[in-house]
């Protein structure tokens, strides 16, 4: 770490200025460029068109697991290294389940703003 | 004195990154998003160690004593809340370039009332979310260092006004991103040693429960608050130091009551937990109140929780301090995964807690079983230092949530509702952590599970429907906006204060009374709509959502050169 002192470089203006009450200026209609409607269009169908099975994914592991759980009641009674495995599905399947399905989305997303 | 020693390093730590902050303060985008330069990994350690509240740190742990293992559906909905966020909130948000999410509904739908009545609402699901952090804070205090439980609160809510009025956003960042490590070191090590030091004879009980029918051991229980309990059997009990029998029926132990249970005395029934280590405890899924109805319980719980994660104004406004859309991208999804680290150990408390230190169960005092715990395994000097460590952890936990917390009300109050500078922002800081802390000292009775809840409920029944469709639909408009938000609001909040101070109810209706989210969200979302198809929305309205979802262009420079800055410096100097 550098002994450095960080100094404020405004002009004593802009202090006063930033200290002032300020309004937030009036509020501009949002323009979009005729490329960038083009290419926003394009990527706001795609992210729609892959987000959906991510998100019925998600939906379908959390809400369906507690009817698993419903429906087996015996996975209370089977044991995994002395644990019941109903415990087991509940406190640690879920998280890197989650984690893989956040990562696969991560990349399906990222990938459509790479092309 | 331990406590002292435990609780002062977290926040003399926590006010040292605080002053360092302030060097770099000088406008209101300094203090409310740290001038949008974080990395997204330490972006998704500070939402980590901003989200990992009281509740998560301490609730769950304790609400698996009271309600069973279903109590563990609570964190994965937790956790689940941030990639319902990736997918469909984060990026459009940060790209919206709004610093709030008043100012992002006045961005998408340029209408001052929706900002006003979103101003209104962060300042209602702040208030719900901060009060049961001091009022836990007060709580384990009182419970490990014996003070009043006012001195937590205040000390609490003086810490944290203190290092927000300094620092803002910077400061709450590195704060935070430090504290995440923190609370994990601190929650796991201890579980650790714990499970290792509990012996086989105490492992075993804690994977093999029986219904607590009767003490193994003569049991002290305190009383911080009044409960009701019903006695089974003529128990004898020595109450304050008395000898006495209690005969059966119902039985009122006052606060700082101290009675102790014999070697073999029944356990009286508490009303509306789960029978500990009973049939319904042992089953992984939630029977709220003991309704019979314990899917539904679950769903209700876990809907609240996924979608309260993406409307919560403090979690959100983190995402605003991301350079770019696709960092702020990246920081939910490596969010996924560090919760997912933490929430793998607050089970490991709950079952040992339910062994080990049963008598909570009946003070209702569940939420410091985590703190309890390292007393019952060692009584020497092990277990005063992990108590030590545990409480340290704790304290992290209130004040890194309580400091996004006061800050997003703070940004609500002088930033949209009374627009002013930094100054002005730093007087609401202290106003508003005051108003909290008063609130939080008459609050001590409240039942944690609802606590818990109340605010993603809230949360989920009127930002969610207000970010989702504003990002994904075109034809919202601002009247349909409105009318979405009051109703989530009203229908929401309306419910649970119903199932608080009404009547009590039974069966499925108490379910959805108690835990609204299941008919609320939908009931926002569908009123969101309907009002929206039935007015006409502006010529600008497609463009104001595509823009949205325009990627910016990758910038080759250093990150605080991105598109969005130079974007947002314009906004400010015109």
């Amino acid at each position: 770490m550098s002994k450095i002192r960080r100094v404020a470089v405004t002009s004593p203006q802009t202090r006063l200025a930033h200290a002032r009450r300020r309004s937030r200026g009036r509020w501009r209609q949002p323009r979009l460029p005729a490329g960038d409607t083009q290419r926003a269009t394009a990527l706001y169908t795609a992210q729609r068109r892959r987000g959906i099975p991510a998100l019925v994914l998600m939906f379908a592991l959390l809400l369906g697991l507690p009817g698993v759980f419903a429906l087996f009641p015996a996975l209370d009674t089977v044991r995994l290294l002395g644990i019941p495995l109903s415990w087991l599905m509940l406190a640690v399947l879920p998280y890197p389940a989650m984690a893989l399905l956040a990562r696969w989305q991560l990349r399906r997303a990222e990938h459509l703003e790479d092309e | 004195m331990g406590v002292a020693l435990a609780v002062a390093p977290v926040v003399l730590v926590t006010l040292l990154i605080g002053v360092r902050g302030v060097a770099a303060m000088r406008t209101t985008s300094d203090f409310l998003v740290a001038s949008r330069r974080i990395s997204p990994l330490v972006n998704s350690a500070a939402v980590s160690g901003e989200y990992l509240s009281a509740a998560s740190f301490l609730g769950i742990a304790g609400l698996v004593v009271k309600d069973g293992i279903g109590a563990l559906w609570y964190p994965v909905g937790f956790t689940a809340g941030y990639i319902a966020m990736l997918v469909l909130v984060a990026a459009p948000m940060r790209r919206s370039g709004a610093l709030t999410v008043p100012d992002f509904a006045e961005a998408r739908l340029n209408s001052p009332a929706l900002r006003r009545l979103t101003a209104v609402v962060v300042l209602v699901i702040g208030t719900i979310y901060v009060v049961p952090q001091f009022r836990t804070a007060g709580l384990v205090l009182a419970a490990v260092g014996g003070t009043q439980y006012w001195v937590g609160v205040v000390l609490a809510g003086a810490a944290v006004s203190v290092t927000l009025a300094l620092g803002g956003m910077r400061a709450a960042t590195y704060v935070q991103a430090f504290q995440f490590v923190l609370k994990l070191l601190l929650f796991l090590i201890p579980a650790i040693w714990l499970v290792l030091q509990a012996g086989a004879v105490n492992r075993t009980d804690a994977l093999n429960p029986v219904e607590f029918t009767h003490f193994a051991r003569e049991t002290p229980v305190r009383f911080e608050v009044d409960v009701t309990m019903e006695i089974r059997e003529p128990t004898p009990v020595r109450r304050n130091g008395v000898v006495e029998t209690l005969p059966p029926g119902e039985f009122t132990a006052h606060s700082q009551d101290e009675v102790v249970f014999g070697t073999g005395a029944a356990v009286p029934a508490v009303r509306g937990g789960a029978a500990l280590g009973g049939a319904d405890w042992r089953r992984p899924l939630l029977d709220l109140g003991d309704q019979g109805y314990p899917l539904l319980g679950t769903w209700a719980v876990l809907i609240a929780t996924m979608l309260g994660t993406m409307g919560l104004p403090h979690v959100l406004m983190r995402f605003h301090t991301s350079p770019d859309g696709r960092a702020a991208r990246r920081t939910a999804a490596i969010t996924v995964a560090l919760l997912g680290v933490f929430y793998l150990f607050p089970g490991v408390y709950g079952v040992l807690g339910r062994v080990l230190v049963p008598g909570l169960y009946l003070s209702g005092a569940t939420d410091t079983v985590v703190v309890a715990l390292p007393y019952q395994v060692d009584n020497g000097w092990a277990g005063g230092l992990f108590t030590a460590l545990l409480t340290a952890g704790a304290f992290a936990a209130f004040l890194a949530t309580s400091l996004g917390l006061l800050l997003v009300m703070s940004g609500a109050l002088a930033h949209d509702l009374v627009p002013g500078g930094l100054r002005r922002l730093r007087i609401a800081v202290f106003g508003v952590a005051g108003v909290m802390v008063l609130l939080a000292l008459r609050s001590a009775e409240l039942d944690a599970g609802v606590l818990v809840t109340w605010g993603f409920t809230v949360a989920a029944s009127t930002f969610c429907p207000l970010l989702v469709l504003g990002i994904w639909w075109p034809r919202l408009t601002a009247t349909g906006g409105i009318a979405g938000v009051l109703t989530g609001l009203v229908a929401s909040s309306g419910s649970i204060l119903f199932a608080l101070a009404g009547p009590p109810l039974r069966g499925w209706v108490a379910i959805l009374v108690q835990q609204p989210a299941p008919w609320s969200v939908p009931l926002a979302f569908g009123v969101m709509a309907l009002v929206s198809l039935r007015g006409r929305p502006p010529a600008w309205s497609t463009s104001a959502m595509l823009r949205l979802h325009l990627d910016e262009p990758r910038s080759t420079g250093p990150r605080d050169r991105s598109s969005t800055v130079r974007r947002l410096a314009r906004l400010l100097n015109r």
